[in-house]
């Protein structure tokens, strides 16, 4: 550009305001400044409307439709959960990038690096902490996206192909986050990936199952192959997967536009491309600014819960020789836990989920029905609701309160002090354990009410398992606190009762518990104790 | 199109949301700043929990595999004792292993100790690490290791009666921990002789006394000592020859000689001599008549 004929035409003044504007309009892929300004006030757009520019211009907008029906912007009509999930997705491949610099996928060293990266890396429990919750909120927001889709009756013509990538998408989402659970190396992770892969042993035939779970550990039993694989596949090939089908299922969103609400679109009409054009809300400005706010929301609210309200769980270093009591699954996979505490793992591990995932995604080819209004869809609203409620009820079947109660004595201690994990007694912490020995055949009292709390909570569950088991008779319990070294205690666990043909038996588990260690739980307040001036001395 | 009841929830104009969006963001820019600002005490809070759960753990480790030996209070017997005034002062002294305490540890357990065939103690030192060929992982035998070094400030609060240390009848001990090192910090040890030193502490191994250093002519891993007083006085701007060579030895990687690797000279040096031996090490080494 000419810049010296320009000032001597315009000016030096309207010169340097156009060329201002043209490097915004530059920036903003085709939005003048003023044009700008008319959008943030509100007004509405000209003929031609200039707005549509970017669209064009811009990679990232050209995948975006330029308007939407005016229906379907409202915020309680798609609660925007597939913007959520591509932006949890987001979210996960970010904190996942820097989570990969402090991690090797090795049984030697994957444990320590975790250790590393919570004590001695600036912001590396948030970023693990972020990944985490965002990897459960994934699972939650992609699970709530398809039940809104069902319950809306989306599915039907001519949207049965995104749907199919939709249920893609929710297995590989499944999957990408119990891929990550292996990576940690602690034996939560251990055990539940032995249990999830011991599935896979279980299909038929049986040289089929068996090659499976061979692929998939590497070995007959999980090492160092074993890892290496599952973290190949939660960073390279499940992503990319992941990001293929999202391609597929957003372009076939755009294509046919999102559902009207059932009462402005009969099944098949092609109401979503032919937009009246009273009632199209353009993506330039507003449909973007309520995105993004909305974005901007969720990440506070996201921060707010990491910093506060959730951490991570990190048990310790896994160990093929011992199983933990009460080894859980994630809660997203308690339905099928549940299933298998009631079916053999050939039926409830293999055949089950396999019928399920094929009767989703049959979905629109099985519902005949014509109609997306409720009142006309009572059948699949119902078996919908259904189907929820015996998920639901899976669930708290395969929680550790359904049948798998061990000795009653094991149980006594595993809920004061479990295996892993926090518990009440780790919880209340070192300070707050007197030296000395309870009986629970004495009255006992403790100047400490946290203490106390831990002795009370010891007679009554002793009592209970007394009542509800016969085996379990004329019981009794002592805890021995003892210094066993300079900041360490020893908890020893005695207890003591006559089974139902009156021979006395004994139980006995010794704990130790440090000075400095933090035991937490993953969803409740955090502790910040750490910021308190450190107490002086102990015992 | 009917509105429903929460229609006054809507936000319609683009200036509010926004504002509102900018609101949200300064929120969480805040909470990550509060992060940030106690993720120094958090950091270490981690460090000395995951410390504390090391020594939990080998707490188990210990009462199941060593304390048979060595007694839950570690006081030994039939083995020897780790609760021990001289174990923890004296011990590395006495078998000349130059590592830390920690690191005497960890490897014993790992590796097993050799042993006589008449030795003093009924049962042989295992090997308990997995990689040679016994029963605990690697980590197992960290924790068990953190857990015994736990052990120290109980040990050091021992006096020559309550030490239960049983003297190791084939390594015999240099000194005491008690009486003995008392009377050897009260009167100052005698120094060593420089060309003494020169050997002792390995010198020798990478300087060569009777080569120059020059382009054609230089040392291999260290640079030469034949022209020592003349280089060592050019080289830093402001230091003198004594001044340059003494700082080099206290602080090994304060000054490293163009093509030389740093890291290779030990970095402990000002532990391991007194600064009268230094300072006559420095002078011995740039006397042009020196002896060897």
């Amino acid at each position: 550009m000419a810049v010296q004929p320009e000032v001597q035409k315009k000016g030096f003044l309207k010169t340097a305001l156009d060329v201002a504007d043209d490097t915004f309009t530059r920036i903003t892929a085709g939005i003048s400044a003023g044009e700008m300004r008319r959008m943030l006030r509100g007004e509405p757009p000209g003929r031609p409307n200039p707005r549509l520019k970017p669209h064009s211009e811009a990679f990232l907008l050209h995948i975006k439709p330029t308007y939407y029906h005016e229906s379907v912007t409202r915020f309680t009509h798609t609660f925007r959960l597939g913007l959520l999930s591509t932006y949890l997705f987001v979210v996960e491949t970010i904190t996942g990038i820097f989570l990969m610099i402090w991690y090797a996928p090795s049984p030697d060293r994957a444990y320590s690096d975790m250790i590393r990266l919570l004590s001695n890396v600036p912001f590396g429990q948030f970023m693990r902490d972020v990944h985490r919750l965002g990897a459960e909120l994934m699972v939650a927001v992609v699970t709530l996206h398809m039940v809104r889709t069902y319950l809306t009756g989306s599915y039907k013509a001519p949207r049965q192909f995104t749907w199919f990538t939709g249920v893609i998408l929710l297995v590989i989402t499944l999957f990408l986050s119990f891929s990550g659970y292996l990576l940690p190396w602690d034996q939560l992770a251990f055990w539940a990936v032995t249990i999830g892969t011991s599935m896979a042993e279980a299909v038929p035939p049986a040289i089929v199952g068996e090659t499976v779970n061979l692929l998939a550990r590497g070995a007959p039993d999980i090492g160092a192959n074993g890892l290496l694989r599952f973290y190949l596949l939660h960073v390279f090939f499940l992503p990319i997967l992941l990001i293929l089908f999202f391609f597929v299922h957003y372009y076939k969103v755009v294509h046919f536009g999102i559902s009207l609400p059932a009462s402005e679109e009969e099944v098949g009409q092609d109401t979503a491309n032919k937009v009246p054009a009273d009632r199209r809300v353009y993506f330039l400005p507003d449909v973007f600014i309520d995105e993004a706010v909305f974005l901007l929301g969720f990440t506070t609210v996201m921060v707010i819960v990491v910093a506060f309200f959730f951490q991570a769980p990190l048990e310790s270093i896994a160990n093929p020789q011992s199983t933990p009591l009460h080894t859980v699954a994630p809660w997203y996979f308690y339905w099928l836990q549940g299933m298998l505490k009631i079916a053999d793992k050939t039926i409830a591990g293999v055949i089950l989920p396999g019928v399920l995932l094929v009767l989703l995604i049959a979905i629109p080819y099985l519902d005949p029905n014509p109609s997306r209004r409720a009142k006309d869809r009572r059948i699949a609203i119902i078996s919908g609701v259904v189907a929820g409620v015996v998920m639901i009820i899976l669930s708290w079947m395969g929680t550790p309160q359904y049948a798998v109660q061990g000795a009653p004595s094991v149980e006594i201690v595993q809920e004061l002090m479990p295996e892993e994990g926090a518990g009440l007694v780790r919880e209340i912490g070192y300070a707050h354990l007197p030296l000395g020995v309870y009986d629970t055949r004495q009255v006992l009292h403790s100047d400490d009410h946290e203490f106390a709390e831990v002795l009370e909570e010891f007679q009554t569950s002793i009592r209970r398992f007394e009542e509800a088991d016969p085996d379990f008779n004329n019981a009794y319990g002592i805890l021995n606190i003892s210094q066993n070294q300079p900041s360490l205690k020893r908890l020893r666990w005695e207890i003591h009762w006559l089974s139902a043909d009156g021979a006395e038996e004994t139980f006995l588990r010794d704990f130790y518990l440090h000075e400095n260690s933090l035991y937490w739980e993953q969803y409740g307040l955090r502790d910040f104790s750490f910021l308190r001036p450190a107490a002086q001395g102990g015992e | 199109m009917r509105k429903p009841w929460y229609a006054y929830l809507y936000v319609k104009s683009p200036i509010i949301k926004i504002i509102l969006g900018i609101l949200s963001a300064m929120v969480a820019v805040a909470v990550l700043l509060f992060v940030g600002l106690v993720d120094g005490p958090r950091m270490q809070a981690q460090t000395a929990n995951w410390d504390g759960r090391a020594i939990e753990k080998g707490a188990e480790t210990y009462a199941n595999n060593c304390a048979s030996c060595h007694g839950l209070d570690g006081k030994g017997i039939p083995g020897p004792a780790l609760n021990s005034r001289y174990f923890f002062t004296q011990r590395l002294n006495d078998i000349g292993f130059t590592g830390s305490l920690y690191d005497y540890v960890e490897l014993t357990v790992a590796a097993g100790r050799p042993s006589k065939a008449n030795s003093q103690w009924g049962v042989m030192m295992a090997t308990w690490g997995a990689e040679y060929g016994g029963p605990l992982r690697a980590d197992e035998v960290a924790n068990v290791a953190a857990y015994v070094m736990n052990w120290e400030a109980d040990a050091l609060q021992q006096t020559a009666e309550t030490d239960p240390w049983i003297p190791f009848q084939d390594t015999p001990s240099r000194g005491s921990p008690y009486e003995g090192a008392e009377q050897a910090a009260a009167a100052p040890a005698e120094p060593r002789a420089p060309s003494e030193l020169f050997v002792s502490m390995a010198c020798s191994g990478c300087h060569i006394l009777d080569q120059p250093q020059t382009d054609t002519n230089r040392g291999l891993v260290g640079p030469n000592f034949g022209n020592l007083l003349e280089n060592a006085a050019q080289r830093v701007e402001g230091q003198s020859a004594a001044e340059y060579i003494h700082n080099s030895i206290v602080n090994t990687n304060a000054y490293i000689v163009d093509g030389y690797m740093p890291n290779i000279m030990p970095q402990d040096f000002a532990q391991r001599m007194s600064e009268e031996e230094i300072n006559a090490l420095v002078e011995w080494l740039l006397d042009p008549d020196r002896q060897p």
